[in-house]
C-alpha cells in the first residue's frame, strides 16, 4: 500500500525535481528598461563606504526621481569590501548596470574590456573645464574619457605643532617648500629622541590593499622613478626596480628599521598622541581636527629628490556598454556634478569637491580651508595618476606585496626586481594589452 | 536476519515481486538521490574539472583575449614561484603541528568534559563556542591579542608574569613567531569541533568495558590506554584526516591577520590561489594551484590512510 501511494506521488516529485533544475540553470530573467510611469529605469551601483555617504546617496537619488519624470534611477548599494569582486564578476557574467561607481584606477581594465563607453562627448564642455585636472586625468584611458568623479581625494602628512615645535622643526606652507628627505629624517630622529617608545611615524599600517600604492607610490615618484614606463605601458624593469624607486623605497625600510613606525594597530595613534606625524588622506581630517585642535597641521609628503608628489583619485561614475540609453544615464550623472550636490556629497565623506567651484563654495578646502594644500596638490600638478593601464590591479598587487616585503626587511632591489618582472609576465602574458 | 528468513520463507511468486519491487525501489532511490547528485556534479565535480581545463590554458578573468593552451607552462611557473614553494612549506609545517596537537588535546578535551559532573553542559558551550564564532571574528580578537607593543593583551600578560622580563614582540610580524601564532589560534578556534566528534566516540564505548576493566583492578591510566584509545581508534583516525584536510586549507586567518606575511612566513597555498584569481585575475594560475593543492590533500589523505590500515594488520 504505501509503495502504491508513493506511485502516486512520483509526478509530483518529478516537476518538482525539474522546478529545481530549471531554477538552478536560468537564474534570473533581464530587467525591463521602463517603468510603469513609461520612464526610463537607469540601474545604478554604488559602493557603501560610510553611511554618511550611503545617506547622500540615497537622497540624491530621491531628490533626482522626484526632480523630472523621464528617468527614474534604481539604486544597488554593495558593501565596498567586496565590491571590485563583484563588479568583476557580474561584468564577466554580462550582467552590469547602466552606471556605477568604480575605484579609480580600476576604470582601465573595464574600459580596456570595453564593459565601458567613453563618456568625452556627453559632458558638457562648461562642466569640463570647472572639473580638477586631476579628475579628466585619471579617467582618462587611451585619449579617451571614461570615468568622472564628483570628488577626489587628497593625501598628505598630518602633523602635530606640539611635537613639531619641541623639536624646532620648520613648518612648510605648500608643495613647494615641502621638507627635503634628509631634513624629513633629520625630524624624525629628533622626534624619536624626545619621545617615549621612538615610534613617531604614523603610516597607517593598519589600512589594507590599496592604500599602500595609492600613498607610497608618490613616494617614488617624488624621488624620480615610477611602477611601469608611462610611455607605453609595457615595460616595468628597469623603472620600478631602477635606481630612483630603489632609493625612494630605501628611505622608507630605513623609517622601519629605526622603529620610527607605528603598527597603529587600533587606529588611534595619532588622536591619542603616540605619534607626532601621520601619513595619511584627506578622510581623516574630522578625526584628526577633532582630537588635536590647533595643533593640527596639514603638510605635504616630503620630497624625495624631485619635489613632493602626492596620490589622486578616488571613487568614479562609469557608464557601461549594457547601457541602453547613455545619455539619460549622464543626465543622473549631471545632476550629481552639480556643485551643490557635489557639496553635499563632500560634507558627508570630506573628499575634495570635483569642481573648481564647488571648492570656491568649500569652508575646507577654499583658499584659506584647513585643507586648501590638497586642493592645491590636484590643481598644480603635484599629485601623480596610478598608471592608466588595465595592468594596474596586477602591479598594485605585486606593489603591495613588494611594500609588505620591504617593510619586513627584505632587501629593496630584490622586492622590487621580483615585483616589476611578475607586471612585465603578465603585460606579455596579456600580449601587451592590444586595443580590441 | 530476521528479513532473511523472512525471504527464505517465501514461495517463488512472492520472490518475483520482491524483486520487481526492489528494482522500483532503486529507481525511486535514484531519482530521490538525484538533486543531491545533481548538486555535487554542478557545484563540486564540474568546476574541478573545469580548473583542470584552465590550468592548462592562459585563462585570465573576464579578459577579451583568445584562450591559448600553453600546456603544462603554469605548473612550471608555480613550481618556480618562491611564494608557491613556501606556501607549500608552510602548509606541511603547519598540517605537521596542528594535526597531533589538536587531536591530543581535543581528546584530553573530550575526556574531561566526559564526566558525569554538574555544570558539564556549560564546559561543553564554552569548548565549543569558538567553532561557532566565525573566523574574521576569532581572527579580530586575536588579532588584539597578539597587539604589538607594551599594551598588548599577550605582550602584557606575559610581561606581569616574568615580572617585566619580557621584552614586547610583534607576534605576527615576527618571521619565526607569525606561523605559530597563526597556529595556536587556529587550535583554540576549531579543537572544540574535534572535540565535540572524539566526546560522541566516548560515549559509544560501551560502560561495560570500564566496570570491567576495574573488577580486573585496572586504574584510570591503564583503562585509557587498554580500552579508551583501542576502542576511539576509528573515531581518531577520522578527526586526524579531516583535521590535516582543514589544515591545509587554512585561509580566513591568514588573509585577515598577516596576508601571508611577514615574507611569506605564513602564506598558503589557498592563500596564493585566491591571490593570484582575485587579485591579479589569473584564473589559469589559480586553476593549476587548486589542481596541485587538490594531489596534496588527496596524497595526505591516501597516506594517512595507508598507515592507519597497516596498523590495524600488526593488530
Amino acid at each position: 500500500m504505501i509503495r502504491n501511494r508513493f506511485v502516486f506521488y512520483k509526478p509530483i516529485l518529478f516537476t518538482f525535481f525539474i522546478m529545481m533544475v530549471s531554477f538552478l540553470l536560468t537564474g534570473c530573467s533581464r530587467e525591463k528598461d521602463t517603468d510603469g510611469l513609461g520612464r526610463t529605469i537607469i540601474s545604478v551601483w554604488f559602493h557603501t563606504g560610510r553611511p554618511e555617504e550611503k545617506q547622500v546617496m540615497e537622497n540624491q537619488v530621491k531628490r533626482f526621481n522626484e526632480s523630472q519624470d523621464k528617468i527614474k534611477v534604481r539604486l544597488t548599494l554593495i558593501p565596498e569590501g567586496d565590491y571590485n569582486t563583484q563588479i568583476q564578476a557580474a561584468a564577466a557574467d554580462g550582467k552590469l548596470p547602466d552606471l556605477l561607481d568604480l575605484d579609480g584606477p580600476y576604470v582601465y581594465n573595464y574600459a580596456w574590456k570595453k564593459h565601458l563607453i567613453p563618456i568625452d562627448h556627453l559632458l558638457p564642455h562648461e562642466i569640463k573645464k570647472d572639473l580638477l585636472p586631476s579628475i579628466i586625468e585619471q579617467g582618462t584611458y587611451r585619449g579617451k574619457l571614461y570615468a568622472i568623479g564628483t570628488f577626489d581625494s587628497g593625501l598628505g602628512l598630518y602633523g602635530n605643532r606640539k611635537f613639531l615645535s619641541a623639536v624646532a622643526a620648520h613648518i612648510p606652507t605648500g608643495p613647494q617648500n615641502a621638507w627635503k628627505i634628509d631634513e624629513f629624517e633629520k625630524i624624525l630622529a629628533a622626534l624619536a629622541q624626545k619621545d617615549k617608545d621612538g615610534k613617531v611615524l604614523d603610516l597607517r599600517m593598519d589600512y589594507r590593499g590599496e592604500w599602500f600604492t595609492y600613498a607610497f607610490s608618490p613616494a617614488i615618484h617624488s624621488g624620480g622613478g615610477d611602477l611601469i614606463n608611462r610611455d607605453n605601458f609595457q615595460n616595468a624593469t628597469g623603472i620600478l626596480n631602477g635606481p630612483s624607486a630603489v632609493k625612494a623605497m630605501q628611505h622608507i625600510k630605513v623609517w622601519f628599521a629605526k622603529q620610527y613606525v607605528d603598527p597603529n594597530t587600533d587606529t588611534n595613534s595619532f588622536v591619542n598622541g603616540r605619534v607626532a606625524l601621520s601619513w595619511c588622506g584627506h578622510w581623516e581630517y574630522p578625526r584628526y581636527s577633532t582630537a588635536l585642535g590647533n595643533d593640527l597641521v596639514v603638510l605635504p609628503l616630503p620630497d624625495f629628490g624631485n619635489g613632493t608628489k602626492t596620490g589622486m583619485g578616488s571613487w568614479c561614475w562609469s557608464i557601461t556598454s549594457n547601457c541602453k540609453n547613455p545619455q539619460r544615464a549622464m543626465q543622473f550623472l549631471l545632476f550629481l556634478l552639480r556643485p551643490t550636490e557635489i557639496l553635499a556629497m563632500c560634507r558627508a565623506n570630506g573628499a575634495v569637491p570635483a569642481r573648481k567651484s564647488a571648492i570656491a563654495a568649500s569652508t575646507l578646502y577654499q583658499d584659506n580651508g584647513p585643507l586648501h594644500l590638497f586642493a592645491r596638490q590636484l590643481e598644480g600638478g603635484y599629485a601623480v595618476p596610478r598608471p592608466q593601464t588595465p595592468a594596474y590591479p596586477v602591479i598594485t598587487s605585486v606593489f603591495q606585496q613588494a611594500f609588505q616585503d620591504i617593510r619586513h626587511g627584505r632587501d629593496v632591489k630584490q622586492a622590487l626586481d621580483q615585483a616589476a618582472s611578475m607586471i612585465n609576465q603578465d603585460i606579455k602574458d596579456n600580449k601587451g594589452y592590444p586595443d580590441l | 536476519m530476521i528479513t532473511m528468513t523472512k525471504v527464505q520463507a517465501k514461495t517463488p511468486q512472492k520472490l518475483k515481486t520482491q524483486s520487481r519491487s526492489q528494482a522500483s525501489d532503486e529507481r525511486t532511490a535514484w531519482i530521490m538521490a538525484a538533486p543531491a547528485f545533481l548538486g555535487l556534479l554542478l557545484f563540486i565535480a564540474a568546476p574541478f574539472i573545469i580548473a583542470i581545463f584552465f590550468a592548462f590554458t592562459n585563462y585570465r578573468l573576464g579578459s577579451p583575449l583568445p584562450l591559448d593552451f600553453v600546456a603544462f607552462q603554469q605548473f612550471v611557473r608555480i613550481f618556480s614561484d618562491e611564494a608557491f614553494q613556501q606556501a607549500l612549506v608552510n602548509n606541511s609545517l603547519f598540517a605537521l603541528f596542528i594535526v597531533p596537537l589538536q587531536c591530543a588535546i581535543a581528546l584530553g578535551l573530550a575526556l574531561l568534559i566526559n564526566r558525569p559532573l554538574k555544570g558539564m553542559v556549560l564546559f561543553r558551550t564554552l569548548f565549543f563556542m569558538p567553532v561557532i564564532f566565525p573566523m574574521a571574528l576569532v581572527a579580530i580578537v586575536w588579532e588584539l591579542i597578539y597587539a604589538p607593543g607594551a599594551n598588548g593583551i599577550l605582550n602584557a600578560f606575559l610581561s606581569t608574569v616574568t615580572l617585566g622580563y619580557w621584552q614586547p614582540l610583534d607576534f605576527l610580524h615576527h618571521p619565526d613567531l607569525a606561523l605559530p601564532a597563526i597556529m595556536i589560534l587556529s587550535l583554540w578556534q576549531g579543537v572544540g569541533f574535534q572535540m565535540i566528534i572524539m566526546l560522541a566516540g566516548l560515549q559509544s564505548i560501551p560502560q561495560t568495558f570500564y566496570e570491567a576493566a576495574a573488577i580486573d583492578g585496572a586504574n584510570r591510566w591503564q583503562q585509557l590506554i587498554h580500552i579508551t584509545l583501542p576502542q576511539m581508534k576509528n573515531t581518531i583516525i577520522f578527526v586526524a584526516l579531516v583535521t590535516s584536510i582543514l589544515a591545509f586549507r587554512l585561509f580566513d586567518q591568514i588573509w585577515i591577520l598577516t596576508q601571508g606575511g611577514p615574507n611569506r612566513a605564513t602564506t598558503t597555498i589557498i592563500f596564493e590561489t585566491v591571490r593570484a584569481v582575485f587579485k591579479r585575475q589569473d584564473v589559469a594560475r589559480g586553476s593549476a594551484m587548486s589542481v596541485v593543492f587538490f594531489l596534496v590533500v588527496l596524497a595526505v589523505t591516501l597516506l594517512q590512510r595507508r598507515i592507519s590500515r597497516q596498523e590495524r594488520e600488526i593488530r
